[in-house]
């Protein structure tokens, strides 16, 4: 009872697929549908690029036209990860360059990325549209000259977060007056000034162009201009918005945005002066998204400005805006999904606003529609947490911190442990938590009892013994990555979990309790697990194997577990079963 | 509530809502500056040192000294934000946030006058350099050469009124007041 479709309409079936994981399905069914499916795949995401190597992704799917990949693990952000670790993006261009000559797209997260990769891709995909780096670091200007210069089709170029070298800002000028294909442009992590007849040539030429963030260079008198040459934008980060306070520079301002009659997105505003923040208000009806986390502008003056913004549905701030703008805030955009809220002042002992819990119990009560949120602030209470929980059960992603390590209920003086419970119990369709404050061992049983959807958690300073690691990794049945830093979790817990991890894309311990021969141990019995111990002492198996390991990077891979690219600080287990690095 | 559990001496900040108004300014003596309320202590101790810079007078806090790596997990795009907005109050006073502050920077110079109940010799104090009711008091006694239990700490605010110190947070009591006396506690 053989029947099949010709390949031709397998292949049409597929195509509707766009979704990974159900071309990953598709491709488990048959022996057949495993062959039509992989050399019909043009995009893929490879969430870990040591999970793979990139001879395994060439070999399976010859015609890929789009990349997506991630380097380093999250807490690299905040220089957890030692220079020089990895997630090289250079063999992963050089391969793709020989295999896939009609590659379009690239976008690397936390990779390190040269000048020399920025070249070979510039020259060795004829029909490269987009390239997105983001937080990414290792190239310099003279690499995005390169891509200006060669990508004759070039639609995005997008650099959000990462560490440019800024030799100059000549790189801009590369773009030759034959390229009008730019779609999306974002340098503001840039420093230099570009030149700026340059770039209004540019985006004057550029009748697709969406999206424009501009850096801090860009001064508030030429933002006028720039906007009245592409009133089709959809996205704009402006540069430094702060001038010497003239009408002409005013209403010239006011008139160029009143005329972007499609503008959803507002961000930059470095330098703020907030008697020009009246000029975007005839866009602000249309605003969905407002990052203004670069911005210092005092809580009055961003009232103003929101309450004018009633279909935001992502609001990037900082502290500034105090437990009163957010009130307003509640008040203003029952559209609101998504919530920002960042530290001016992070190291300070002492606060500077009054932003508290209640900035948040706000927001929760007032916006509907809320379901995400990263929130700095400097005292919490079980209290608090619980009326959020309850108000808003649709949360997705909440990540909350208190500044201060270890900060109990600022009421009770208790371990945060019951509001963290009540947000994992009333939030079914949790994926993302962070916690911090004082927690005990109680507060992981809560999120292992409750947290089935989770996928993503972060930890530190918490917890009283194994029994928390063991309860989070026996009992959240989505989780894909967990990254910790400074608890009291040991061998106990990771070996007895061994097998969970097997299913997972991560694990992160840093300045934990996890032992040198636990390490080896869990990679003796997890052959297709790389357990990297990231310590800068020294050859682990100088000390006694009970000695604690500085970090520990636990991943699951398919390439081999000796990775070439392994720096002198990185130990991982060797064929014969001892520990050592290339 | 109960009225000892309000008294925060301690480094905590606390909520605006939940402290007694201005209305309820006249407290007990025992109520005030006893030993047990200083140290019940609304915080626990951080188990790595938590760099608790009291350097506001020089307004400089480099980002690097702080003792604890890659706390709070802001990434170096915000850490140059928070370094530039620092510096930015400390030079021009900038913020004019109303109920905020100046920040760390703001704080760098704030003498009043302090006068004790049976001296002549009023001296003067940088406010600017403490962070809580229970350093300040510490310093006051230090200066005097006295003890604290005979003491209660009294300032006068903006509007001219004589209040008792302890009943606001920290940082609204630093905004608002103008002179301190010390005045001897009747038993």
């Amino acid at each position: 009872m053989a029947y099949s479709f010709p390949e031709e309409v397998l292949e049409h079936v597929f195509s509707f697929l766009s979704l990974a994981r159900d071309r990953n399905a598709v491709s488990l069914v048959c022996k057949s549908w495993y062959e039509i499916e992989r050399w019909c795949r043009h995009r893929i995401f490879v969430g870990n690029c040591y999970a793979v190597s990139p001879e395994i992704v060439i070999r399976r799917f010859p015609e890929l036209r789009a990349v997506e990949m991630k380097g380093k693990p999250h807490f690299a952000d905040f220089n957890l990860v030692p220079e020089g670790w990895g997630a090289y993006a250079y063999p992963w261009i050089a391969a793709m360059a020989e295999a896939y000559p009609f590659l379009e797209e690239i976008k690397l997260k936390r990779m390190v990325v040269t000048d020399e990769s920025l070249e070979l891709i510039s020259k060795s995909y004829k029909n490269f549209k987009v390239l997105v780096l983001t937080s990414c670091e290792g190239f310099t200007t003279d690499g995005l000259a390169s891509i200006a210069a060669n990508c004759r089709h070039l639609r995005e170029l997008d650099l959000r977060e990462s560490e440019v070298e800024d030799l100059s800002g000549h790189w801009l000028s590369h773009f030759p007056d034959s390229c009008t294909s730019l779609v999306s442009l974002n340098m503001s992590c840039l420093g230099s000034e570009v030149s700026f007849s340059s770039l209004e040539r540019l985006v004057a030429r550029s009748p697709n162009l969406r999206t424009l963030r501009l850096n801090r260079a860009v001064p508030l008198e030429k933002l006028a201009n720039l906007v009245r040459h592409a009133p089709q934008l959809v996205e704009l980060g402006t540069g430094a918005y702060s001038s010497e306070i003239r009408s002409d520079t005013f209403s010239s301002l006011a008139d160029a945005f009143s005329a972007c009659k499609q503008l959803k997105a507002l961000s930059g505003f470095w330098d703020v002066v907030p008697s020009y923040l009246p000029a975007v208000y005839s866009v602000c009806s249309g605003i969905t998204s407002l990052n203004l986390s670069y911005a210092a502008i005092p809580s009055s003056d961003l009232v103003k400005l929101i309450s004018q913004c009633q279909n935001l549905q992502r609001l990037w701030v900082l502290d500034y805006i105090e437990d009163s703008g957010l009130e307003a805030l509640a008040a203003s955009c029952k559209d609101l999904q998504e919530l920002r809220v960042f530290p001016s002042d992070p190291f300070g002992a002492e606060p500077n606003v009054s932003l508290t819990e209640q900035g948040l119990v706000s927001v929760s009560e007032g916006c509907p529609k809320l379901e995400s949120v990263l929130y700095f602030c400097r005292q919490m209470s079980n209290a608090a947490l619980i009326a959020i929980a309850r108000n808003r059960p649709n949360f997705i992603r909440f990540r909350l911190c208190i500044i201060e390590p270890q900060a109990a209920d600022y009421l009770t003086l208790e371990p945060l442990d019951a509001g963290f419970g009540a947000i994992v119990e009333n939030c079914k369709e949790l994926r993302r938590l962070s916690m911090s404050g004082l927690l005990t061992d109680r507060v992981f049983k809560y999120i292992g009892t409750h947290a089935k959807k989770l996928e993503m958690l972060s930890i530190a300073f918490a917890g009283e013994s194994d029994l928390g690691l063991h309860h989070v990794l026996s009992g959240c049945d989505s989780l894909r990555k967990l990254e910790i830093r400074d608890c009291p979790f040991g061998d106990k817990a990771v070996l007895a979990n061994a097998a969970k991890l097997d299913t997972m894309r991560s694990l992160w311990m840093s300045s934990c309790s996890v032992s040198f021969g636990a390490c080896k141990l869990l990679a003796q019995k997890m052959p297709r697990l790389n357990v990297e111990v990231i310590d800068e002492r020294g050859p682990p198996d100088s000390r006694p194997e009970s000695c604690v390991v500085e970090r520990v990077y636990v991943y699951r891979t398919v390439a081999s577990r000796q990775r070439l690219d392994m720096p002198d600080f990185v130990w991982t287990l060797d064929e014969d079963s001892s520990m050592r690095y290339s | 509530m109960d009225n000892h559990l309000q008294l925060h001496l301690a480094l905590s900040t606390t909520s605006t809502r939940n402290l007694p108004r201005n209305d309820e300014k006249k407290r007990k003596f025992d109520e005030s500056f006893s030993d047990d309320e200083m140290t019940s202590n609304k915080r626990t101790l951080p188990l790595l040192i938590w760099n608790d810079n009291r350097n506001m007078d020089c307004g400089c806090v480099d980002v690097e000294e702080h003792a604890v790596v890659g706390w709070p997990p802001v990434n170096s795009r915000m850490r140059k934000v928070a370094e530039h907005h620092r510096r930015e109050s400390t030079a021009s006073n900038y913020v004019t946030v109303d109920n905020g502050g100046g920040g760390g920077g703001g704080l760098n110079s704030m003498y009043v006058k302090v006068e004790m109940e049976g001296i002549g010799i009023a001296r003067k104090i940088n406010l600017g350099i403490f962070g809580s009711y229970q350093a300040l008091t510490a310093a006051l006694m230090a200066m005097f050469g006295k003890r604290r239990e005979m003491y209660k700490l009294t300032y006068r605010d903006k509007e001219g009124d004589w209040l008792l110190a302890g009943d606001v947070p920290w940082e609204r009591f630093v905004r608002s007041v103008r002179r301190l006396k010390l005045l001897k506690k009747v038993w």
